[in-house]
């Protein structure tokens, strides 16, 4: 039998956020295995543009748009998605392991009376099966679990998790009509997107994380310029935020976010389990420290025992030129 | 004002853990804490109750029955009473097992306020707690980082929304995940200790909730673990030697592009 598969993308600014595209990419080579179809939901407001993009990678684009879908609001986008599952019946359903798909799947899961599994790292279609591979234990253990037949479940998987390629199928835009369900006890009163515009932490290709070894805050100013250098982000350890040098949205580890990004570097981290608990599922790991008995270097692929502020400016330069030879 | 605050004992994060040779169970350290971010939900309970001094305020939690110290430490930091529905023969972790069994206690204990953390830091599910509040038909906000109770039917919260923070107002009975940044969690007084060290923890049977045993028995799980693995090892660091500080950085740089292959 083939089992349909069903992703909610996210978007922003008209583009499809790559976690998403990570997702159409996978659905779309797990469909193809099985004969199954790869369904695309885009829920919002004006969101044609979005759904030309999304045709690439789905069999089926199902648009929801709707002007009081505008903004994210679990309440409406449940009774959208509790419809679309009822309709379409996918045997799985995926969403990016986001601040919304954290919002919103569990919800969706306990509304439709289907298990869940949260902030998978791996699928595997094998034997007829679906296996997915989730850490616990911040990374001690590896679990695959598998699911019993007849179970539609709710998976999300963390960022970065899967490659991105660039397909061009030209699959048909659904337009559905649907009730739209809105609780008047939940009521938003004003939104802050903050001042400048950041990659996602958890999104991030690279991250430049500093620790306690950065002495203050003013010194992290050379860790944005390498992160802008690579379009990525910096992070920072439990101990600078509680320090209150960077923000609580930076912190990488086991209280903050739990990071996969191609290239970490970490700046006078000392690789206390906490923050390598959220980032150790990362491609390459690069630590620059002082002390060569930090623990981060147990965790890291290179390593360099120096003082970060002859490094970092260095560092800086290299980069920069690496990225001008490409 | 009744708030219930659901708690989990999880493993430290310092713990030994071992995977079993079933390579389906664990072997974990006896070391274990109330999970991280339920702290908060204990302390935003507790400010709560400072406020309006009639609230009550009850911890649960399902799970084994060591799980009783967690509760010990929700009393020794505020908690008026606790309670353990234990999870022995019916160990599930499945997310709406635990979600079904938690939401049938808070129906039958009576709330107008629920509070939990963001998420255990065992299994990273972050699911629980807004299941709960769909089982109840009550309104969410996940990830709090602001919470006050304005009068006896109105919560006003900030909660992280994408690239940001959104201020909200909902009514009562609702559910909050909390997360760091919302309060600072209390030390318990050696007096709350004390207390926590004689209260009486009532165990709750899961199945004298009301729920039907397909429900909750252990086959009703609709997710199998086929098998646990240790992590892939990384393998050992590989220190970047130079004379000066530019080689060792052209050094690195060089094996992030050729070796690494992720410049």
């Amino acid at each position: 039998m083939a089992s349909d598969i069903m992703v909610f993308v996210e978007y922003k600014d008209g583009n499809i956020r790559k976690v998403s595209l990570e997702l159409l990419t996978k659905g779309q080579e797990l469909a193809k295995k099985d004969g199954a179809t790869l369904y695309a939901v885009i829920i919002g407001f004006q969101i044609q543009e979005v759904a030309e993009s999304a045709r690439a990678y789905a069999d089926k684009t199902i648009i929801v748009d709707n002007e009081s879908l505008n903004e994210y609001r679990y309440d409406t986008y449940v009774s959208v998605l509790e419809q679309l599952v009822k309709k379409y019946q996918p045997s799985f359903i995926f969403s990016g392991s986001t601040v919304t798909g954290k919002d919103l799947f569990p919800r969706l899961a306990a509304r439709l009376n289907v298990s869940i599994v949260s902030d998978a790292v791996g699928i595997d279609f094998s034997d007829n099966r679906l296996k997915v591979k989730k850490p616990l234990y911040g990374g001690k253990v590896i679990s695959w679990l598998s699911f019993k037949e007849g179970v539609s479940p709710l998976i999300t998987f963390r960022p970065n998790s899967f490659s991105v390629e660039k397909l061009s199928l030209s699959g048909e835009i659904v337009e559905e009509k649907i009730d739209i369900f809105k609780d008047q006890k939940f009521n938003v009163l004003s939104v802050n997107k903050g001042g400048i515009e950041k990659v996602d932490l958890q999104e991030a290709d690279f991250i430049i994380c500093g620790g306690r070894g950065m002495k203050g805050p003013e010194n992290f100013q050379v860790l944005e310029e390498i992160a802008n250098i690579m379009g990525g982000r910096v992070g920072a350890s439990r101990a600078v935020v509680d320090s209150k040098w960077r923000e609580y949205d930076d912190q990488v580890g086991k209280s903050g976010k739990t990071v996969s990004p191609k290239l970490y570097i970490g700046c006078g981290v000392s690789g206390a389990l906490h923050h390598t608990m959220g980032m150790d599922t990362s491609k390459i790991i690069v630590a620059v420290n002082k002390d060569p008995n930090a623990p981060i270097f147990n965790y890291a692929d290179y390593g360099i025992v120096d003082d970060l502020f002859n490094v970092l400016p260095l560092l800086k330069q290299e980069l920069a030129k690496s990225k001008q030879d490409i | 004002m009744n708030i219930i605050v659901f708690i989990k004992q999880v493993a430290d994060t310092e713990a030994r853990i071992i995977i079993k040779n079933d390579q389906k169970s664990l072997e974990i350290e006896n070391k274990y804490n109330m999970n991280f971010f339920d702290e908060f939900a204990m302390e935003a309970a507790i400010k709560t109750k400072e406020k309006f001094k009639d609230s009550k305020i009850t911890a649960c939690t399902y799970g084994p029955k060591r799980s009783i110290e967690a509760l010990r430490t929700a009393i020794a930091m505020g908690a008026d009473q606790a309670f353990l529905i234990d999870n022995t023969n019916l160990e599930s972790d499945d997310s709406l097992i635990v979600a079904k069994i938690l939401s049938a206690f808070a129906r039958k204990e009576g709330f107008d306020l629920i509070l939990c953390g963001r998420q255990a830091i065992d299994d990273e599910n972050a699911n629980v707690g807004v299941m709960v509040a769909e089982m109840l038909g009550i309104p969410h906000a996940s990830s709090v980082t602001a919470f006050e109770v304005v009068d006896s039917r109105m919560v006003r919260a900030d909660n992280e929304i994408e690239g940001g923070i959104e201020s909200i107002e909902v009514q009562l009975p609702a559910l909050f995940t909390t997360q760091k940044g919302v309060n600072t969690p209390r030390v318990p007084l050696i007096t709350g200790v004390m207390k926590a060290m004689k209260a009486v923890i009532p165990t709750i049977d899961p199945t004298t909730l009301g729920l039907s045993n397909e429900d909750i028995d252990l086959n009703s799980s609709g997710i199998e673990t086929i098998s646990l693995e240790p992590p892939q090892q990384r393998p050992p660091v590989k220190m970047i030697d130079g004379e000066t500080t530019e080689d060792k950085v052209r050094n690195l740089v060089k094996a992030l592009k050729e070796e690494a292959k992720v410049l």
